[in-house]
């Protein structure tokens, strides 16, 4: 077990500099780094130049990478384009996100893992059917639009609640919102629970605990639920980091000050350090996540364990 | 008579139409008898099992007729609630591949144990304890520190041995085996099936054991059962059936099976494809591939001759091939 | 016989041995995940013309497939849905008059009316005009962005899985990379800089981060295919790699990608919609429904219409795409039967 926690460990670094580099590369090769210093207006050609050596632009791409990873190890992530620190930035955009990202989790478990048990053990049966169309409908409308609808109804016509999420950004507030964020994992954790609770349904070791004469319902809390939810629970661990990075749609809606609002003003600002910052850490939160799963994965599944 | 089926039919409706697995199967298994029910893929020898043990799937699977007496009492009139206190406890059925039939997430101990503590109402330890002392029984090295393992951790025949323990827990009337060898090694065929065969003695239990291999049988079985398209075509106590099988199948069936003093020659194999249970051929449903059929074997389906006291044969035919 | 690769002992859907995948299939965030934990339950059907039941006698995959498809009302009405919306995507003037660029301040945020059964936007254009030509630019951008991922993706991740080695160690490393990148992201940071305003960068977008998606299927799937007796025959009777690839793997294996790829295509036409609602997707003066239903979202209280037809058209179209897709997965795996 240890000797696999750390070839993963070692599996991730490589793909952590990938994916660094390959967002520096996009941010620093292609956009104009400085373009943003200079506030509004056109930077004049001394002070661009002064700026580009006092950000080290004027070196190679892999030496201001180098630095920049060098800096970010020491906890130092630079300054956005109104002066503060990143790091401040990410203090106030996290929390926030973290909790849109747990409310959106908190609904993928309870209500996509229930759907799933309910379709799967009725496979064919008018509710499985309805359920089915249902999450098709849900993964085919895309997140902001399931967004603006929910939003046009729930805030402006009904008013339920609030159409924007204050600064706070309390759990009660949300609610809505992180539904919305989770609504596509949500029918996809159904369908995912539904498959696997219907394809271990007719597994022979079912079959053997029925043959043991066990009562259904600890057939299917013991024996079935427990080898059709490993899937299940991998998918919604590795969803964790692909919700952060996804919260940007639903915090544009609902307006919430996360870490997707940041980006975004990061990258309308062509602001180097809070974008590259930003998406460094949203990817190590991926990695990590990743990490995590897997090991879950061995706890969950013996015969991973003893490989 | 331990359990005694009667007229039993079982159907399966797919989209494709409906396939009638069985039609019309009696057998029957005394304590202490061991019954071998022989027959190709999709001849219905599982599925009836499957019906007696109440572990059918339904739907697409369905009873459509027959009885399953069982010490007397007929266990398709019972509720699901008897029934499942029968299955286990005085019935139990072996699988054919233990590694895919345990669960592979949860310790063989668990799995045995569990047993104990759904029938029985045993705490944990002592069902843990109990599990222990099987898999002793079936003469697993090292049980005590093995109980915590997980099935992929066992070999083939241990983990078949394992099986055999769990279905042997509660000392059932009745042993159902499906297979119980054919997905282990030759070598270890033997052992297993000779731990099968000594455990029965000692508990005096009834067994059917499922097979399409001949050579197994042949130790072990009292009885005989052939089945062919969801009937049975003949049934014979073991050494007739070997002296002189009085149904063209059987023959065929004994006749495949390779014998070292006719090394060099042609291996025999019955021609043809088992019949698809959705057409089931009218008359003999054999006819298609027997080198015996006449025009009265394509029109009228043969029923169960008796060829002596306790052998019968649906063959219309069978006196010729019983000396032919 | 040489070894047989290590089977994965999983027999659940999505399930993922985490030692093929350092890296869940799941970083592209969003719908784009679908597509691809749902190849998975191909990827790991062996393939070969043994899809049959008990009973019936030996059929082809693909001609089972298509009996069946054509018996399934989900596959016949995305499919009519489908042909409908590439009808109008290359003659829209068949159902709609006028250009959508011609619009009438005056007319702004009106509500239904004959000529203008949808009503008017923001800038006075017929919003039934505009939904109507924006199919156009949907399906073009799906159906591009489709073709790119599956060729390059195919074709990287069909090679690495039949060579094996060390380019396939370098391709899987390198998949890895692009799923840890969250796909909204990477639009927004890398088309944030792009100026042109045609469909291409969208597309080009699309393929340069879709493409791993395929590569990890179609690999798998190779990689499943290649085990298959009859190819390790044909590779003992001494038929070259060529010959092998084209003749017996590729027929196999291309299922779980045409089934990955039909889902992704809807998937990728919400995705044009999202970015060009983050304001870095396509840009006027081209008529996108992504664009429309940004524009419309600041008028949601006044005029939700202008809202709601472009947002129908779009969530149909995905549907259709999603559906078709589903259709077949469904008649292209034999444990469904």
């Amino acid at each position: 077990m240890g000797r696999y926690v750390v070839r993963r460990l070692l599996q991730m670094i490589p793909v952590f500099v990938g994916a660094t580099l390959l967002i520096f590369l996009m941010v620093n090769v292609m956009g104009d780094p400085i373009a943003g210093l200079c506030g509004e207006r056109q930077c004049d050609p001394s002070t661009a130049a002064q700026l580009e050596k006092e950000f080290g632009l004027d070196k190679p791409v892999w030496q201001q990478y180098l630095t920049y990873m060098g800096n970010v190890f020491t906890g130092d992530f630079g300054t956005a384009f109104n002066g503060q620190e990143v790091t401040e930035l990410m203090a106030t955009a996290f929390p926030v996100t973290i909790r849109l990202t747990i409310v959106a989790i908190l609904f993928e478990i309870v209500i996509g893992i229930t759907l799933g048990v309910i379709t799967g053990l009725r496979r064919g049966r008018p509710v499985d059917t309805s359920v089915l169309m249902f999450t098709l409908v849900v993964i085919s409308v895309p997140t902001f639009v399931t967004g603006l609808l929910l939003q046009l109804l729930l805030g402006v016509e009904w008013g339920w609640i609030k159409p924007s999420v204050s600064a706070e950004a309390t759990f009660g507030e949300l609610i809505v919102p992180g539904l919305v964020l989770a609504s596509v994992s949500l029918a996809y954790v159904t369908r995912l629970t539904r498959t696997s609770i219907a394809e271990n349904k007719r597994s022979d070791y079912v079959r053997t605990a029925v043959a043991k004469g066990l009562p259904r319902r600890r057939v299917i809390t013991r024996h079935l639920l427990r080898n059709s939810l490993i899937p299940v629970v991998t998918f919604i661990g590795t969803d964790i980091g692909a919700l952060m990075g996804g919260a940007i749609v639903t915090e544009r809606i609902f307006n919430i000050h996360g870490v997707g609002y940041q980006l975004y003003q990061g990258i309308l600002r062509q602001n180097t350090q809070t974008v590259v910052g930003f998406v460094t850490v949203l990817v190590l939160v991926f990695l990590v996540a990743n990490l995590i799963v897997d090991l879950l994965y061995a706890v969950l599944d013996p015969r991973i364990r003893y490989a | 008579m331990l359990l005694e089926v009667r007229d039993l039919h079982v159907e399966f409706r797919t989209r494709d139409g409906v396939a009638r697995a069985v039609n019309g199967v009696n057998y029957g298994v005394d304590a202490g008898e061991t019954l071998a029910v022989l027959g190709e893929s999709g001849s219905g020898k599982s599925v009836t099992a499957q019906a007696i043990m109440g572990i059918l799937d339904i739907p697409p699977g369905r009873i459509t007729g027959g009885e399953i007496l069982f010490q007397g009492r007929d266990l398709l009139k019972l509720k699901e609630e008897e029934r499942r206190k029968v299955r286990g406890a005085e019935m139990a059925m072996i699988f054919q591949d233990a590694l895919s039939s345990l669960n592979p997430v949860l310790s063989v101990g668990d799995q045995l144990g569990e047993m104990f503590v759904v029938h029985r109402g045993m705490s944990k330890k002592d069902a843990r304890a109990r599990a222990v002392e099987l898999m002793d029984r079936v003469r697993i090295p090292g049980a005590g520190a093995r109980v915590r393992d997980y099935p992929h951790q066992f070999s083939g025949g241990m983990r078949q041995r394992i099986m055999i323990a769990m279905a042997l827990a509660l000392e059932p009337a009745l042993i159902i085996a499906d297979e119980p060898t054919t997905a282990l090694d030759v070598t270890v065929q033997a052992q297993v099936m000779d731990l099968l065969a000594e455990l029965q003695r000692e508990y005096h239990m009834g067994l059917i054991l499922i097979t399409h291999d001949l050579g197994v049988v042949a130790d072990v079985a009292d009885r005989i059962v052939v089945m062919y398209a969801g009937r049975i075509v003949e049934s014979a106590p073991v050494h007739d059936i070997y002296k002189a099988p009085a149904h063209p199948y059987t023959r065929g069936l004994l006749d495949s099976i390779p014998r070292l003093d006719q090394k060099g020659q042609e291996l025999y194999a019955i021609k043809g494809l088992p019949p698809n249970l959705m057409h089931i051929p009218p008359g003999c449903a054999f006819n298609p591939r027997c080198p015996m059929a006449r025009d009265v074997c394509r029109t009228d389906e043969p029923p169960l001759y008796e060829v002596s006291d306790d052998r019968g044969s649906a063959c219309h035919f069978w006196t010729e091939c019983l000396h032919g | 016989m040489p070894e047989p690769l290590p089977q994965e002992p999983y027999t659940s859907g999505g399930g993922r041995a985490p030692e093929d995948g350092a890296i869940a299939a799941t970083g592209m965030g969003g719908a784009m995940d679908l597509a691809t934990s749902e190849g998975e339950t191909l990827e790991k059907r062996p393939g070969g013309p043994d899809g049959t039941g008990p009973w019936d006698r030996p059929r082809s995959l693909w001609s089972d497939a298509w009996r069946d498809l054509r018996r399934n009302p989900v596959f016949i009405i995305s499919g009519l849905v489908i042909l409908f919306l590439v009808v109008i995507s290359i003659w829209p003037s068949l159902i709609a008059s006028g250009s959508p660029l011609r619009c009438d301040l005056a007319k702004a945020q009106e509500g239904s009316q004959p000529g203008a059964p949808f009503g008017y936007d923001g800038q006075g254009c017929n919003v039934y005009t505009r939904t109507v030509y924006g199919a156009r630019t949907s399906v073009t951008v799906g159906v591009c962005a489709t073709l790119g991922v599956s060729l390059l993706g195919s074709v990287l991740g069909g090679l690495a899985g039949f060579f094996g080695g060390l380019s396939d160690s370098f391709l899987s490393r390198i998949t890895d990379v692009f799923f840890a990148i969250p796909v909204v992201l990477g639009g927004l940071v890398l088309l944030s800089v792009v100026t042109s305003n045609t469909v291409w960068p969208v597309i080009g977008f699309m393929v340069l981060l879709g493409w791993p998606q395929i590569s990890r299927i179609a690999r798998g799937s190779v990689i499943t295919a290649k085990q298959n007796d009859y190819v390790q025959a044909a590779r003992a009777l001494g038929a070259s790699n060529s010959r092998i690839l084209l003749r017996h793997i590729m027929p196999n294996a291309i299922a779980p990608v045409i089934v990955v790829a039909t889902i992704a295509l809807g998937t990728y036409i919400a995705l044009e919609a999202t970015l060009s609602y983050l304001g870095v997707g396509l840009k006027p003066p081209t008529v996108s429904w992504g664009i429309d239903i940004s524009a419309a979202s600041s008028y949601i209280r006044n005029a939700p219409h202008m809202l709601l037809w472009p947002a129908g058209a779009l969530a149909l179209t995905v549907l259709a795409f999603i559906m078709l897709g589903d259709a077949v997965r469904d008649a292209l795996d034999p444990k469904l039967r």
